[in-house]
């Protein structure tokens, strides 16, 4: 359970000690596309780059132990929940601004290289099904809540195929997201699916009618001309919050206790990663500072 | 049906009952008219650009992909207005604009603002996609150069055809994409087109006639308006300063209830700046929905 009041909020928070602060920092490594959206895990700074490494189209399930780097946030708390107070977000960068930083749940993601990315056709994934069995592997039961986008995990090269991820939803039922159409040469962290052009969508990917999450990745299905080369991954994820960051430089700081719905919950095992929104193209060696206070009661 | 209790409106969120989706719309480099309304679903950027291109004096509907997407279609269950989040930039005046989020419903596009006293008919086989009625928006379609004057015979929200408008003026502009409906001899700048006293809104538009020859193209669109807000001041970097700030509204903490959304909207947005041209600004936001 959470707190059963405000003054049970403050009592854990400063007798108890449930709860801390956490800091975060980015660098880009490379310069961003305007209208996109970028995964920050593999960009340098804490935590460090992640390079998404795994079998071609087998699922990998992330948590808060992930090797490639995660953010510690105090373990698990279980049959506590916990939950975020605040978060702020600043960036530094001489263009790009105004952008959001989305915090995201990444519960893990199906890497893919060499003809799985140059090659056109279905590349049919390994995954088990998200159960509802209460590890931190199905910490959304059955995938609730999950969404999906396809990012460049190492830069891509020419050409701009379309693609369509297969999925099964929460009920095991399949289901298809709609067709995008990706983008030539994208960085590091770029998403594939998000931009300023036709057939983008932006942050993640549409489901099928009715459907609230994702159990199951089945399949990526590349039509068109192939990327050239590169490596990309499907990041499966649960939106957390998102903060506004109006210019370079400026901090914004947003409350969740007086929000509505209030204080977004932080699963047992959450990998709490970035995806950061630019209005235009963010320079290279730009910095993103993020922060976030959690407690947790019980 | 919607949300019975505020718990049921949080736990939407856990049950994945939302969706977030992100835009960001690049007006064009012809300058706009200080205090005057654009249509920011017209310019390019994600959503992708909506010329209303289609057969002349033809009613027609807005395609999907033209609007924000909110998460498809929900009932029997109803899709609501959770949070919307809005930031402009690119030019010093770009900010400070008062908001029309809109439910873009019905349009007839190619109207010739020259054709001065020819009542120029509009092909309804087409009909309004969603609500009852909805508001008049005339958006050029090019360049005009000078002071127009229409009227237009429409349905009224009663299903009464055969009203017609008060006289609308247009006025000059420099590119497609900006409000030209105006009153008081063109210099008051409009939102909406003014109807027949008493009417409250328009279900489909019979015809336009011009009184005085505006020098352009135009397209009148039927759109429901779902939240009025405000931007803040341009986020800019200048002198080695930044300014700006974010624009956040929140349902049932900033207003009572949260708007609707209908399955099948098609979402844009209304905007007017208080000083100075928008062109080549940026409007980047944020919208969520969440259904019960």
């Amino acid at each position: 359970m959470g707190w059963t009041s405000q003054d049970d909020l403050i009592d854990q928070l400063t007798n108890n000690g449930k709860g801390d602060t956490v800091v975060t920092t980015k660098t880009l490594s490379s310069a961003g596309t305007a209208g996109a959206w970028t995964l920050l895990a593999g960009h340098a700074g804490y935590p460090p780059a992640a390079t998404f490494t795994g079998s071609d189209l087998v699922y990998v399930p992330t948590d808060d132990t992930w090797s490639e780097g995660t953010i510690y946030h105090g373990g698990n708390v279980s049959t506590a929940t916990k939950h975020f107070l605040s978060a702020g977000a600043a960036c530094v960068a001489a263009a790009g601004a105004p952008w959001y930083i989305m915090a995201i749940d990444l519960v893990g993601f199906v890497p893919l290289s060499g003809t799985n990315v140059s090659t056109t056709g279905t590349k049919t994934v390994t995954m088990t099904a998200l159960g509802s069995g209460g590890g931190t592997g199905d910490r959304y039961a059955n995938g609730e809540g999950l969404r999906m986008f396809v990012a460049a995990d190492t830069a891509l090269g020419a050409n701009a195929p379309t693609c369509i991820v297969n999925y099964l939803d929460t009920g095991g039922g399949a289901g298809a997201t709609t067709t995008f159409t990706s983008t030539a040469s994208m960085g590091v962290g770029q998403l594939l699916n998000t931009g300023a052009a036709a057939n983008k969508y932006n942050p993640f990917l549409p489901l099928a009618a009715g459907d609230t999450g994702v159990s199951d990745i089945v399949s990526l299905v590349w039509a068109g001309t192939a990327h050239a080369s590169g490596t990309v991954i499907i990041g499966l994820c649960k939106p957390l919050w998102t903060v506004p960051v109006p210019a370079t430089g400026l901090y914004n700081k947003v409350d969740f206790v007086n929000a509505l719905p209030s204080m977004p919950r932080i699963p047992d095992g959450a990998n709490i990663q970035f995806l950061l929104f630019q209005t235009g193209a963010t320079t290279s060696a730009g910095t993103i500072n993020v922060d976030f206070m959690y407690g947790y009661g019980g | 049906m919607g949300f019975p209790a505020v718990s049921e409106y949080a736990a939407a969120d856990e049950a994945g009952q939302t969706w977030i989706s992100s835009f960001r719309k690049a007006v064009a480099s012809a300058a706009t008219t200080a205090n005057a309304w654009i249509d920011y679903t017209y310019f390019a950027g994600s959503p992708v650009a909506n010329f209303y291109a289609s057969t002349p004096l033809t009613a027609a509907l807005v395609e999907p992909d033209k609007g924000i997407y909110t998460g498809g279609n929900v009932s029997p269950a109803t899709k609501h207005l959770k949070n919307l989040m809005l930031m402009s930039s690119g030019s010093t005046t770009a900010g400070r604009q008062q908001v029309a989020l809109c439910d873009y419903l019905l349009y007839y596009p190619f109207i010739d603002t020259d054709a001065i006293g020819e009542e120029q008919v509009f092909d309804n086989t087409v009909t309004l996609p969603r609500y009852s009625s909805g508001q008049v928006v005339a958006v050029a379609q090019s360049a005009a150069s000078t002071l127009g004057q229409f009227t237009f015979s429409y349905t009224n929200q009663d299903g009464v055809a055969g009203r017609v408008s008060q006289v609308n003026f247009t006025f000059a502009v420099a590119g497609g994409g900006q409000v030209v409906n105006a009153s008081g001899a063109g210099a008051s700048f409009n939102p909406f087109c003014y109807l027949q006293a008493g009417d409250s809104g328009v279900r489909s538009i019979e015809s336009v006639t011009m009184s005085a020859a505006g020098g352009g193209l135009m397209c009148l669109v039927i759109v429901k308006p779902l939240l009025i807000t405000q931007g803040s001041p341009p986020c800019i970097t200048t002198g080695g300063n930044s300014f700006g700030a974010c624009t956040e509204f929140a349902s049932i903490i900033h207003q009572a209830g949260a708007p609707r959304i209908v399955d099948g909207a098609v979402l844009g947005i209304l905007a007017t700046g208080y000083a100075g041209t928008l062109a080549s600004s940026f409007l980047s936001g944020l919208l969520e929905s969440t259904w019960g």
